[in-house]
Order: C-alpha cells, then sequence, then structure tokens
C-alpha cells in the first residue's frame, strides 16, 4: 500500500508531499502504520531516498486522548481509530488538520482550544446540586477530547475568527448545567461565541469520536435561554 | 511574599496539585507537552476507592486501610496510608463539588462496585469513563484560578532537569517543542507529576507519554527512588494491532469470571483455589495465576446481560468489539497479564519532599500508598491525595531568598541539544528505545531470576556506556534524544533493586527465592552518586 504524507519539517518550513510503502498487516490502524514506518532501522520514501521520522502525536492509542487527530483520506479522523480494511482504494494520504498551526509532520498546534475556554472563562463557580435530569448529557460532554476534529470539520469555523465551534458549545452546556451562580455570563458568552455563527451544518455531530451530540447541547441552551 | 511554585506533568495529580497550591494562595505554573486530556489519567476507567458505604456492608476507613496495607504486603507506609484511605470520602465530595458526574445507585447515592482485593464494595465510578470525568472537572476548576490569575499553564514544554544546587532545588530546564528551544523556568518549590514509567516496556496498557525519563534524570541529578521493583502486571489485557489494551478490573468487579479450558470443560480456575470471591484477588494474586495456567485464560461477561453491560463495562465491549472484533456477549475474550502500573518511584516523605530540599513528587511518578502490590481504585486516589498533601506542604515552607545562578549549566546544556539538532547521523533513538523495551520485557517478566536480571543488567550496561557517544537522528524531537539517558539509567536502577530483593513479596515474583522474608518487609531504597549505584532496605516508620 502507498502511504502519502505530507511532510513539514517546522512551523516556518515548506510543506512538501513524501511516498512511502507500506508492506505490513492491512488488518491494523493508521496508528500502527505509522509505528511500523517509525519503528524500522532507517527510513526510506517509495523511491529509495532516506526520510525523516514521521512526527506524529499519540499518547493513549485506544481513542480516548485525542492527541492522534489529523486528516485520512480527506476526512478528520483519529489514526488509532481508522482501520485500514475498512478503507475504499490503495492508497492512504495522511494530512495535518488544517485549522490549526503545523509544529512538525502532522503534529499542529491546538491550543487556541484552550486559550478561547480560557477567554470566555467557561467555570462553574458554585455547583448545581440538581442535575435537571441531565446526567447523561453532562456525561456524554465531559468525554470530549477537545481533539479538534469538530473544528476542523465545521464549514463555519475558521481560526482565530470568533465562532469558536461544537466543542465550545459542548462544553458550555455542560458547565453551564452544572452551575448555580454563573448561568447568565455562560449564556452570554455562548450566544456571542457560538450560537450566532452556528449554520446547524452539524457536520461535528458524526465526526465526533465520543459520540457527543451537539445538537442536544444546543437544546438545551436554547431551552434554558427561555426559562 | 506569594510563593511561586512550578508544576510538572498536568495529569489528575498535577492538577489536583495546582488548584490546591492556588487555594492555598500561590502561584503557579503548571508545566506540561500537552494539554491534560492527553495525560493518562483519562485512561481510567473503573473508578476511585473510598468507603463511603453506601451499600450497608459496614465497611469503614479502617478496613481500606487494612485491605490496602495487606494488598502492598505490609511495606507501605501505614501512616501514609491512614491519611488516604481517611481523606477518601471527602475527596469524592469535592470532585462532585467540582462538577465529577458520578454514577449513582437507585438510591441516589453514589453507586459502589467490587475491586480486587477488597473486602468490600468500595469503588465510586463515573460511567465507563472514572478518569476522564475527573479530568474534565478538574480542568475547568484550573481554569477558574487561570483566569484569576494564581495558575498559568505553559504547554508544549518537556521536562529537561532541575535546578539543583548544594541540594536545593530552585527551578526546572525544559526543552519548548513549539519555540525549538530550552527555557528556564524558577521557583520556590517544583513538584513533579510526570506519570509513570511506561516507557521503560514500551508500549503498556497505559500512555506513551509516561517514558520515566524525568525519575531517571532525577535519579541521576541526587533524587532516591524508592521501591523500583514492584511493577504491576495486570491481569487481564488483550491483544490489539497497536497495543495490549486493559479489560478494565471493573468486568470481574461487576461479576466476570476467569476460566481455562480443559478440553471442553471450563475450569474456573480462580474460583476453585479461592473460592466464591476468586476472580477479585488482588492483583498479582490473579496474574501469578493467570501466568501459571496450562492453557488460554478467558474472561467470560456475557451472562451479564445487554442492559448490565451497556451501562456499567461499555468501555470494554468497545475495546473488544473496535480493536479485537469480539463480541462480548457472545464470546469470552482471551487475556493475558502486562506491565500496567509502576509502585515504585520517587522516594518521598508524607508530605511528598524527595530528599531535594524543595522537590517534590506526587502522583504515580512518586512511591508512597501502594507497597509491593497496587489495588485498583486506589492510584486515582493517591494521585488526588498526595497533590493536595503536597500543596499544603509546598506553599506554607519557608523558602531561601538566594539564587544560584545556572547560567553555565543552562547554555552547556542548550548546546548539547542543539548539537543534537544539527546531527546528520541517522541513528534513531526510537530505535534503542525498543532495544530497551526488549531487554525489560525478557528480563523482568512476572516471574523472575537472579541469572536473567544479571543479564538484563549487562545489556544495559552496553547502552549506558555508549549512550553519551552518541549522534542522534536530528529528524526527531530532541526530547526523544535526550530523553533516552535518563531512562536508560532508570531501567539499570529498576533491575538492581529486583536483583536485591532475594525474596517473594506482592508483585515481585522471584523463582529462585518463592517465600517471603520477614526481614525484607521494607522499601528498597536506590540512590546514585558519581557512577555508584547504592541500594538500601529502609522501615517505614
Ligand atoms: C488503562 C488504565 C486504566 C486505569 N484505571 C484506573 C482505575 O480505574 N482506577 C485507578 O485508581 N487507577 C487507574 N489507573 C492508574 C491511573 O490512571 C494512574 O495511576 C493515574 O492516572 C496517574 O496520574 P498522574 O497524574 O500521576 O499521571 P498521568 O495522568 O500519567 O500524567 C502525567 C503527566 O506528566 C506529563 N509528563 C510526562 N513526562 C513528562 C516530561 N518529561 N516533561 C513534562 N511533562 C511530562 C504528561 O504529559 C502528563 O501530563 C489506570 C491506568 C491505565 C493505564
Ligand atoms: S492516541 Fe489517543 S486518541 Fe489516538
Amino acid at each position: 500500500m502507498v502511504v502519502k504524507i505530507k511532510r513539514q519539517k517546522n512551523r516556518d518550513s515548506k510543506a512538501y508531499w513524501q511516498y512511502f510503502e507500506y508492506s505490513g498487516d492491512v488488518n491494523t490502524t493508521v496508528a500502527a502504520v505509522l509505528d511500523f514506518l517509525n519503528y524500522s532501522d532507517d527510513l526510506y520514501d517509495i523511491d529509495g531516498n532516506y526520510a525523516p521520522r514521521i512526527r506524529w502525536e499519540c499518547s493513549c492509542l485506544q481513542k480516548v486522548c485525542g492527541a492522534c487527530a489529523m486528516v485520512i483520506n480527506g476526512k478528520p479522523s483519529l489514526a488509532c481509530n481508522t482501520f485500514l480494511d475498512k478503507m475504499k482504494g490503495k492508497e492512504l494520504v495522511l494530512e495535518p488538520l488544517s485549522k490549526f498551526p503545523v509544529v512538525a509532520d502532522l503534529i499542529t498546534d491546538r491550543s487556541i482550544i484552550d486559550n478561547n475556554l480560557r477567554q470566555v472563562q467557561l467555570y462553574i463557580g458554585e455547583r448545581d446540586e440538581n442535575d435537571g435530569g441531565l446526567y447523561e448529557l453532562q456525561y456524554t460532554a465531559a468525554k470530549c477530547l477537545k481533539c479538534g476534529l469538530c473544528l476542523e470539520i465545521c464549514p463555519n469555523y475558521i481560526k482565530g475568527d470568533n465562532f469558536f465551534g461544537a466543542l465550545f458549545a459542548n462544553d458550555t452546556f455542560l458547565t453551564h448545567s452544572l452551575s448555580k451562580n454563573r448561568k447568565k455570563e455562560l449564556k452570554r458568552e455562548y450566544t456571542k461565541h457560538f450560537s450566532s455563527g452556528c449554520s446547524k451544518a452539524l457536520s461535528c455531530e458524526s465526526i465526533c469520536p465520543t459520540g457527543i451530540s451537539t445538537l442536544s447541547s444546543i437544546f438545551s441552551m436554547e431551552h434554558s435561554k427561555r426559562k | 511574599m506569594m510563593k511561586k511554585l512550578i508544576i510538572v506533568g498536568s495529569g489528575i495529580a498535577g492538577l489536583t496539585c495546582a488548584v490546591e497550591c492556588a487555594a492555598q494562595g500561590g502561584s503557579v505554573v503548571l508545566v506540561s507537552p500537552y494539554v491534560s486530556e492527553r495525560s493518562q489519567s483519562v485512561m481510567a476507567a473503573g473508578g476511585i476507592n473510598a468507603a463511603l458505604d453506601t451499600k450497608g456492608e459496614n465497611d469503614s476507613i479502617l478496613c481500606h486501610i487494612e485491605d490496602t496495607m495487606r494488598g502492598g504486603a505490609y511495606i507501605a507506609d501505614r501512616k501514609a496510608v491512614e491519611g488516604m484511605c481517611t481523606a477518601a470520602p471527602e475527596i469524592i465530595k469535592w470532585l462532585e463539588s467540582l462538577g465529577t458526574v458520578f454514577t449513582r445507585d437507585e438510591k441516589g447515592n453514589i453507586d459502589l462496585r467490587a475491586f480486587g482485593g477488597q473486602t468490600h464494595r468500595r469503588t465510586a465510578y463515573a460511567g465507563a469513563s472514572t478518569g476522564k470525568q475527573i479530568v474534565t472537572a478538574l480542568v475547568r476548576k484550573v481554569r477558574e484560578y487561570e483566569c484569576r490569575g494564581l495558575i498559568s499553564r505553559r504547554l508544549g514544554m518537556q521536562f529537561h532537569s532541575a535546578l539543583i544546587n548544594d541540594g536545593k532545588c530552585y527551578g526546572a530546564l525544559f526543552y519548548n517543542e513549539k519555540e525549538y528551544k530550552t527555557e528556564a523556568l524558577y521557583a520556590d518549590a517544583v513538584i513533579m507529576a510526570v506519570g509513570g514509567q511506561n516507557g521503560l516496556f514500551g508500549k503498556t496498557t497505559g500512555s506513551l507519554l509516561c517514558d520515566g525519563y524525568a525519575a531517571g534524570k532525577l535519579f541521576y541529578q541526587g533524587a532516591n527512588l524508592k521501591n523500583l521493583e514492584f511493577i504491576q502486571y495486570h491481569p487481564t489485557t488483550i491483544e490489539t494491532p497497536q497495543k495490549r489494551m486493559l479489560i478494565s478490573e471493573a468486568a470481574r468487579g461487576e461479576g466476570g469470571r476467569l476460566y481455562y479450558l480443559n478440553g471442553d470443560k471450563r475450569v474456573y480456575f480462580m474460583e476453585e483455589k479461592y473460592g466464591e470471591r476468586g476472580n477479585l484477588m488482588s492483583r498479582d494474586i490473579v496474574s501469578k495465576c493467570i501466568y501459571d495456567a496450562p492453557s488460554q485464560v478467558f474472561l467470560d461477561i456475557s451472562f451479564l446481560g445487554k442492559e448490565k453491560i451497556k451501562h456499567k463495562l461499555n468501555e470494554v465491549s468497545d475495546i473488544c468489539d473496535r480493536y479485537a472484533g469480539i463480541d462480548v456477549l457472545r464470546e469470552s475474550i482471551p487475556v493475558y497479564p502486562s506491565v500496567h502500573f509502576f509502585m515504585g518511584g520517587l522516594s518521598v516523605d508524607r508530605n511528598h519532599r524527595t530528599n531535594i530540599k524543595h522537590l517534590y513528587a506526587v502522583g504515580e511518578c512518586a512511591s508512597m500508598y501502594h507497597g509491593a502490590n497496587r489495588l485498583g481504585g486506589n492510584s486515582l486516589l493517591a494521585a488526588i491525595y498526595s497533590g493536595k498533601s503536597a500543596a499544603l506542604s509546598a506553599v506554607n515552607e519557608p523558602y531561601e531568598d538566594r539564587k544560584p545562578n545556572f547560567g553555565t549549566y543552562i547554555s552547556e546544556n542548550e548546546r548539547k541539544i542543539s548539537k543534537t539538532l544539527s546531527a546528520e547521523s541517522k541513528f534513531p533513538a526510537i530505535y534503542i528505545k525498543q532495544e530497551l523495551a526488549n531487554i525489560m520485557n525478557e528480563n523482568l517478566g512476572i516471574t523472575r531470576t537472579g541469572d536473567k536480571i544479571k543479564k538484563g543488567i549487562e545489556n544495559i550496561d552496553y547502552f549506558l556506556s555508549i549512550s553519551d557517544r552518541l549522534n542522534f537522528d536530528s529528524s526527531i524531537s530532541p526530547y526523544q534524544c535526550y530523553s533516552l539517558e535518563g531512562m536508560i539509567m532508570l531501567a539499570k536502577a529498576v533491575l538492581m533493586c529486583a536483583g536485591e530483593r532475594k525474596e517473594t513479596r506482592g508483585a515481585h515474583i522471584r523463582d529462585d527465592y518463592p517465600e517471603s522474608r520477614k526481614e525484607l518487609e521494607c522499601s528498597t531504597v536506590i540512590s546514585y552518586d558519581e557512577g555508584n549505584y547504592k541500594i538500601s532496605f529502609k522501615e517505614e516508620v
């Protein structure tokens, strides 16, 4: 199988494509393919030229940490959760997420996610003991990996813009539902950085590796508006 | 004056410590290479122990203490264990107040499940993602303090070394991955929360970010390490194309049964040997029994039914389905033990101070509560309790005014790192790390012998002898290169401790010394001084 990877030495250097031959098992994940290539004695591209090791981020290797988010055959995905045998075609194309600055190869700097949440002061303050029957939704929303896949796929999310995307909406729903004394501020930020910019394309829903329903978060926030 | 603290690592221990330092009025810099969502803490699925006694089983803090001491084969510091178990119920309340959504039972109480080595149901949990739920809540609390200017987070920073002069720590040196350069940070105290030593064994059940480097480097710089030979093999892991993945103890806590096949007949060997609660013996015992079983061991949870599995063991069925193609409702899970947790680490006192003044260690990188074998559900508790204890001490301790000049030390190390960055050599550090893992897995398995350990040390010595002459591959992060030497040193220390403990205790099983020895009912402490590794045994008082 041919593996085509978009490479970039560092933030300031130019990106280029490099092709590799993968001869291992196909009953495996993209993460395992990257390991297979990197753990060889020396790494050569398909034409036999020496190639620098492929840099990518990973931690858990079981889709619970969000580190390995990248674009795989055009689709934002987690490398450790994408199986070769389920992919159509003979070529595997790997690119870094396009909405975040590249650090090296497939590693991007996603610190804007954290910065945005801090900017809007997303915290509970005093906890509301009554969960309002929202346990299931709260539980799922709290599983957000902050991987950035929902931002990558969102037609409205543009880096550095005022619209903070689905992960922000979900986290705001969670924080809002748990907070006793900060609901008003949180709702204001929600309107400013989400509801005014979301066109409800909802591509974020199907891409989310933990199955968070942005629509439910939106519904809860909208509903609470009227209360 | 406001105390300034550096916390290295932002898993549950680092996050808790940051929150508590800020609550005590300290000013915190929380440093880690990645956000907390990437830390190993998010992987903890099973739960966290506290004698809440919501099941009317007459559980008590005393029972929790006894179970922890017995599970650890009586070498943990009893006073420290008492402190942790006593604080546990309050800790659960605190986590709830931060917004952790624990699973509740039909009466509305926090639900508790059975976990290995415990006499009562004592493990509180949040669905199938306890660690993740706690991390989410703590990150939010840290954010509150960030907004109030008491905590600042630094991402993209890899630990390089501590800034130590005359036995005192004044800060730490980091490699900034985003700026491609070293950076020194100074503080009144440095608190290490860098997690376990997974990297010594390559891919384990845990995170690849926990490589053991920081502990190895600090050892080189004079910090003592403790109980390194006690490495927990989790009894139930499955093979997947990526690594061996954990099947949480919750599967047995909820009723799952272990068996092997004798012809067509299922032999429930744990129940036969230990009775009704056999599947839930402590991990050291279950792992050894699986290791000794005459054929492949299976874990059956199919009979628990769809509903229970969906609500309580969703993560188990998901892992089996997705990564191993096993439908747990129809098939049993083939399991085998694998490296999972490190009882040993930086040696600390009850306030989590190392032997280097103003240097602390918390969470899995510190050795304190688990003795020779950790009980499931006790490490999240220890991560939180240790984070709080260290904060209390670090914020309130008196500090030096004088700051020595580290200029020469820093520029020397900067030079070394830039040499790596401009190296032409293709020698891959990744490859040597793989070799290191092979040596450790080969010579320090579930059961050990003096001969194998000796061979392991010889192999490690070879890599140590060449490590400072290697010119690494500049295409990987400098951290991947410079971390190698610290990891190799740590590996040697682990093997030496394992060689020195000539008995079987907890997770340290010696084929050549199968009995426990009363005179070794104490901790192993190893120190490094100018090339010499010195081991002593120390009773906790
Ligand atoms: C699959 C799995 C399931 C588990 N389930 C349970 C359970 O149910 N109950 C339980 O009690 N325990 C469980 N554990 C154990 C528990 O998860 C850990 O012991 C605990 O999370 C450790 O927390 P920590 O904060 O000490 O470390 P970690 O969460 O590992 O965090 C370490 C931090 O240090 C950083 N770091 C590492 N190296 C460096 C460096 N060189 N420079 C800078 N930063 C660095 C990391 O990036 C990270 O931020 C489980 C473990 C695994 C692997
Ligand atoms: S490595 Fe954690 S999600 Fe892929």
